[in-house]
């Protein structure tokens, strides 16, 4: 008899333990581990999905991985052993980044990448990414329009491991190398950054001083070649076309300093992470491994239908 | 002195049959050929238009009544026309006409719809997705590799660009009626209907 009692117990804390599981569901959190906070559009995306993440009832944390891989893999980790439940992560490296997420993956903690992209197709969760090479395909096609199929022009990638750097660089090409009369004298790296580009386009300048336009990987290095044009004296008359839709770009399109840029749009990238990380905790499991989001052309013809990071309601 | 020289033998022998089948020669240029047939975007854009595409825009909607019901019911019409493999405001739409040759100049022909629409035909930039995400028919989940379905777009517009647009281009003038099929691409947040270039899959001078 008292062992029928010890089961019936037994049973009852049990099923009070499944009455409880909504709760502790409640209590998981989301990492948020992002490439770098020095860069405005970064802030805003990181941000975004914190907002998101709170939105939905859960905490967050951002972490800042400094464009430091070896950062990052801490920030992993520390992230893995503190409890979080979900990684909403905008990597550092293509490729480097990949043992952090199998890392994540092989503690059952799903990966959701925003904005770049890692090179496996097992690792992430899912990927939310700006179609960078369809939106360098529209600058592209700005580009050969407002420079008449001719002219000097200069290009400025990003991170070289980065794969949004390739994906703008042959979306771009993929375009106007069709147009002969159109010549790249110079294709420097600047690492998305403005001090570098400023500096590399000084250079530049030096020993192409004919240049007529400049299609640079990112919106910071935009306005660091615009800067350096500046200090030049050929601000007038040289085409800055730039990618990612920030503040200070949206603003020099609508003064006519800047000619064009892609807007992405941070945003979707980090509200759809987030949603996918709150669905990833009730149960759901098929998700699409990439998910492409649109980036538009941004000229001083549509500017008025835009604000920095996305458009307006 | 047998047994020894087979202490001896016995571990040399192992080593060469791991060395051996350890280490095998490829030619070069088969190595890069076979990472080639991985994806071959020009043969699936090939196929795409000829099985898919062109057959998508025989059934697709006339011009002039997808415009009127874009002015009247946007968003219903978008739900029921649109296509696109990114998320957000960038949608593609299918369409058919036919028109009078109004104007032509280095980038566009400009067509007189039935409707008295006028209508841009794209005849050099023959670029972007419109024609492979349009039609609705290529899923994103069908391609791993990102740069497949770049290409896929690229190669389509390649076609198009060699053997659509100059035979058409040589032979077109002002007046001429001219049947087409093609796809454009338009925000829905923000509609435009004065400014939409259609890429064309297929043309055709009537007169």
């Amino acid at each position: 008899m008292m062992r029928y009692l010890k089961i019936l117990l037994l049973l009852v804390w049990a099923f009070a333990g499944c009455k409880n599981r909504p709760d502790t569901a409640k209590q998981k959190k989301m990492a948020i581990i992002v490439s770098t906070l020095n860069n405005p559009w970064f802030v805003y995306l990181a941000q975004t999905a914190a907002a998101q993440a709170k939105t939905l009832g859960y905490e967050s944390k951002i972490f800042d991985s400094q464009n430091n891989t070896a950062l990052e893999t801490d920030h992993f980790e520390n992230a893995i052993a503190s409890g979080y439940s979900a990684i909403l992560f905008n990597p550092t490296d293509a490729n480097g980044s990949v043992v952090n997420v199998l890392k994540a993956k092989k503690a059952n903690v799903p990966v959701f990448c925003m904005d770049r992209e890692v090179n496996t197709v097992d690792g992430a969760t899912s990927q939310i990414l700006s179609d960078s090479y369809s939106g360098s395909v529209s600058v592209g096609k700005f580009f050969v329009q407002t420079m008449h199929k001719k002219g000097n022009y200069v290009e400025l990638l990003g991170l070289v491991a980065d794969n949004n750097t390739w994906s703008r660089s042959k979306g771009f090409h993929s375009l106007v190398d069709y147009y002969p009369g159109l010549k790249m004298v110079a294709q420097q790296s600047a690492d998305f950054d403005r001090n570098k580009a400023m500096e590399v386009m000084e250079s530049i300048l030096q020993a192409h001083p004919n240049v007529d336009a400049v299609f640079c990987g990112n919106d910071a290095m935009a306005m660091g070649a615009y800067q350096a044009l500046v200090a030049a004296g050929k601000a007038n008359r040289v085409k800055v076309f730039g990618f990612d839709g920030a503040e200070d770009v949206v603003q020099a399109i609508k003064e006519n300093k800047i000619s064009a840029t892609g807007m992405q749009f941070p945003k979707v990238m980090a509200q759809t992470a987030a949603n996918y990380a709150d669905e990833y905790f009730k149960g759901k499991r098929d998700f699409p491994k990439k998910i492409p989001v649109a980036v538009e052309l941004v000229t001083t013809d549509n500017i008025n239908d835009y604000i920095a990071y996305g458009k307006k309601d | 002195m047998a047994k020894k020289a087979l202490k001896y033998l016995l571990p040399v022998v192992v080593v060469v049959l791991l060395a051996i089948n350890s280490v095998y020669f490829k030619k070069l240029n088969e190595v890069k050929a076979s990472a080639i047939k991985q994806f071959n975007a020009t043969a699936y854009a090939r196929n795409y238009i000829d099985q898919q595409l062109l057959s998508a825009a025989g059934k697709a909607p006339e011009t002039d009544q997808l415009l009127d019901q874009l002015k009247n019911k946007p968003d219903s019409t978008f739900k029921l026309y649109s296509h696109a493999l990114d998320i957000g405001n960038i949608r593609f739409f299918m369409t058919k006409g036919q028109g009078t040759v109004t104007s032509i100049d280095d980038n566009n022909i400009y067509l007189l719809t039935p409707n008295k629409q006028t209508i841009k035909i794209a005849t050099e930039y023959i670029f972007g997705n419109a024609l492979r995400d349009a039609p609705g028919i290529i899923s994103i989940n069908d391609f791993t590799n990102t740069m497949d379905l770049n290409n896929v777009s690229a190669e389509i517009n390649k076609i198009i660009r060699t053997d659509v647009t100059p035979p058409f281009k040589s032979k077109v003038k002002k007046g001429s009626n001219v049947i087409f099929a093609g796809a454009f691409e338009l925000n829905q947040q923000h509609i435009n209907l004065n400014n939409i270039e259609i890429i064309p899959v297929s043309l055709k001078i009537t007169n």
